[in-house]
């Protein structure tokens, strides 16, 4: 589903991806995971080319996004992209913001993308909010709208840019069971996350990046008991112990 | 003819660059007692005493109510009504000074309104005056965000000078009016007299904007 | 002259100043109109990614900006006939005022956008809107709102600019005084009666300016 390939990424004099490679199948599940500064953000956001990358292939659902004469309009309709900042219209209501896209870029009709929307919106458990407009939600309701936005154009892949670290703790489970439940009704996920529970309760598996190289790409439990490099141990040392 | 009409225009520049001195004469001596009179009146805007703050709040709502045109065509044709004769140059000067005074009243008022109260309350509780909290801890700090905005009435200033051509003041585009009667093509007149005022305001702006980003940079310092 | 104020003379010329009250707001109504529609444009030709339209509309921008009103009324009054368009007075006045206030309008609209959290335009691009459609249903919507205060700032100085244009012989508010002086030698009752209207039509924008502040209020997330 998603192929890195050597993949490489400067900015000016700093190598922020470092000859990735990587294959997301369908289904899987990906958390990626690291000290901040280590390129994982930069990672995802590589795959709807939010960032170009310089070097390398990068293929998605069959299309290159490194060529630069790729459509992207088509590939970024098939992935859903949550950012840690929610990122919601806030001159639109939660139902405006979820069905723009699909009437826009899908073309589907108003009526239609309005019965999507709603269906969505419930999905993630904000049935009573459906009017309501982003200043009025909190920030774990924010979240699940976008959430819901992302699901809104039935993509293959959803991606996730640290969706919780925004969040006060208690609306933190709130936006990981949906995930959670997305994941297990078998959605292509890869997910930037600190959230360690969530991880080990739903991935396939763990890719551990640090200074813009993967050091480590192992199954949860593995990971977490028994991580294999040193600059692995030392990140899960420095995380369970604050 | 374009050609003859162009040789005609070259010999007219000395005629554009006395319009020009005027236009800096009336907009520079506008400029001086606008801004004078404005920080005082911006002063007493910002400060304790009501019924002056309204007086001086309804001199600014008249001015910026009401066009240029028509202050200048009631201080030429009416002052002297009341015995107040008054040649073009100087009613020019009036009028000028008074909308640009009137708009630095606001920007002064705004800028000392924005100096944090907390500043003004700490200088109250070590005993200073109130004319010592003005001088050495409100105005050092409101000159800040007023510098800009004042460099920026500065550029309207000099092209409101040009209104001052109807009342027969012969600035830039007064002479590109009297001129474009003798030379009748106007885009070459009056291209000109665009390239006049640019080279006047163009640098200006600049040196707003310049001073708008030099002035936001020295505060984050702090 | 104070004591001999003749209200008889004004109301005498009521007529002739409705009918020019008429025309100012629709002259200043259609600019206005004119105006925005030409600094929407303008914006998005500024914000583009081909260098020819940016440049374009900076070209287009900086010198409505440093140079005055008047100059660029005189240039379309004597310039276009000279290039053989012949365009009634009023035209060619409404022209010079949309072109106008349209660069302002674009530096308006700009700063709106600019004010606007760049996150958003990430979640466009991330769910395959294109350059238009995000301007269209994100970044448009948001920076007029964001603007409304400036926006109606600048139609109020448009409202005071066509004044102006009773200097090309135009019949709207300012030239109403112009005929009445005129004919009556009774300056005061002339303009004062023009500067009334002009303020009625300030006070007017000014209540509607903070009436849809509170309506349109902009709802930012968090």
């Amino acid at each position: 589903m998603i192929s890195f390939k050597n993949v490489n990424k400067w900015y000016g004099e700093l190598h922020v991806l470092n000859s990735i490679d990587l294959e997301v199948e369908k289904g899987e599940v990906i958390v990626v995971c690291g000290p901040s500064g280590s390129g994982k953000s930069t990672l995802i956001r590589c795959i709807n080319r939010l960032e170009p990358i310089q070097k390398g292939e990068l293929i998605v659902d069959g299309m290159k996004v490194h060529d630069k004469k790729t459509n992207m309009t088509k590939i970024r309709a098939e992935i859903g992209f949550i950012f840690q900042s929610f990122n919601l219209y806030p001159h639109m209501t939660a139902l405006g913001n979820v069905t723009i896209a699909p009437m826009k870029v899908r073309n589907i009709p108003k009526k239609e993308a309005e019965k999507l929307g709603r269906e969505k919106l419930t999905r993630v458990g904000l049935e009573d909010r459906i009017d309501h407009y982003p200043a009025q939600l909190s920030g774990g309701q924010q979240q699940r709208v976008a959430i819901a936005r992302g699901l809104s154009m039935q993509p293959k892949i959803m991606l996730f840019d640290e969706p919780t670290s925004a969040l006060d703790p208690e609306m933190i489970h709130e936006v990981l069971d949906v995930m959670r439940d997305l994941a297990k009704e078998g959605m292509t996920m890869m997910a930037v996350t600190h959230e360690m529970g969530f991880a080990r309760e739903v991935a396939s598996r763990v890719v551990f990046m640090d200074e813009g190289q993967i050091i480590e790409v192992a199954p949860p439990n593995d990971f977490f008991t028994k991580p294999q490099s040193e600059r692995g141990k030392a990140f899960l040392k420095s995380i369970l112990t604050h | 003819m374009w050609g003859f009409y162009f040789n005609e225009l070259i010999r007219s520049l000395p005629f554009f660059l006395k319009g020009v001195w005027m236009t800096v004469a009336v907009a520079g001596l506008s400029l001086i007692f606008g801004t004078i009179i404005g920080f005082i009146a911006g002063i007493i805007r910002a400060g304790r005493n009501k019924p002056a703050r309204i007086i001086i709040g309804a001199w600014v709502d008249l001015i910026r109510g009401t066009p240029f045109l028509v202050q200048i065509f009631v201080i030429f044709f009416i002052l002297p009504g009341i015995g107040i004769e008054l040649d073009a140059f100087p009613a020019a000067v009036i009028a000028l000074t008074n909308l640009t005074a009137s708009f630095i009243t606001e920007i002064v008022a705004g800028g000392i309104l924005a100096v944090p109260k907390g500043q003004r309350e700490a200088a109250t509780a070590s005993g200073l005056s109130h004319y010592q909290q003005l001088r050495f801890i409100v105005l050092p700090q409101a000159i800040r965000s007023i510098l800009p905005p004042l460099v920026g009435q500065y550029v309207l200033l000099v092209k409101d000078s040009s209104v001052v051509s109807a009342i027969g003041v012969v600035d830039i585009t007064r002479v590109g009016w009297l001129t474009v009667q003798r030379i009748p093509e106007g885009l070459m007149v009056f291209g000109l007299v665009g390239l006049l005022y640019f080279a006047i305001c163009y640098p200006l702006i600049n040196l707003s904007g310049f001073l708008e980003r030099r002035m936001t940079v020295v505060s984050t310092k702090l | 002259m104070l004591e001999g104020f003749n209200f008889r003379i004004i109301l005498e010329y009521m007529p002739l100043y409705m009918q020019c009250f008429l025309a100012t707001l629709w002259l200043s109504g259609l600019s206005l109109f004119g105006a925005v529609v030409v600094g929407i444009i303008a914006c998005a030709m500024r914000l583009s990614q081909s260098r020819i339209l940016r440049g374009i509309a900076g070209v287009y921008i900086e010198s409505i900006r440093s140079t005055p009103l008047l100059a660029q009324l005189y240039f379309f009054y004597f310039g276009l006939p000279s290039m053989g368009i012949m365009l009634p007075e009023w035209v060619t006045g409404v022209i010079a005022l949309t072109l106008n206030s349209g660069a302002y309008y674009a530096e308006i609209i700009r700063s709106g956008i600019k004010a606007i959290d760049f996150g958003q335009i990430e979640a466009g691009i991330a769910s395959g809107l294109s350059y238009f459609q995000r301007m269209r249903y994100i970044i448009l919507p948001q920076a007029l709102g964001n603007t409304i205060r400036p926006m109606l700032g600048q139609a109020i100085i448009l409202v005071k600019d066509s004044s102006l244009l009773s200097l090309i012989s135009i019949m709207e508010l300012t030239r109403a005084g112009q005929v009445l002086t005129s004919e009556r030698f009774t300056p005061a009752e002339g303009f004062l009666t023009t500067a009334a209207f002009y303020l009625i039509i300030y006070y007017m924008l000014k209540a509607f300016s903070g009436w849809s502040e509170k309506r349109l209020i902009f709802r930012e997330a968090h």
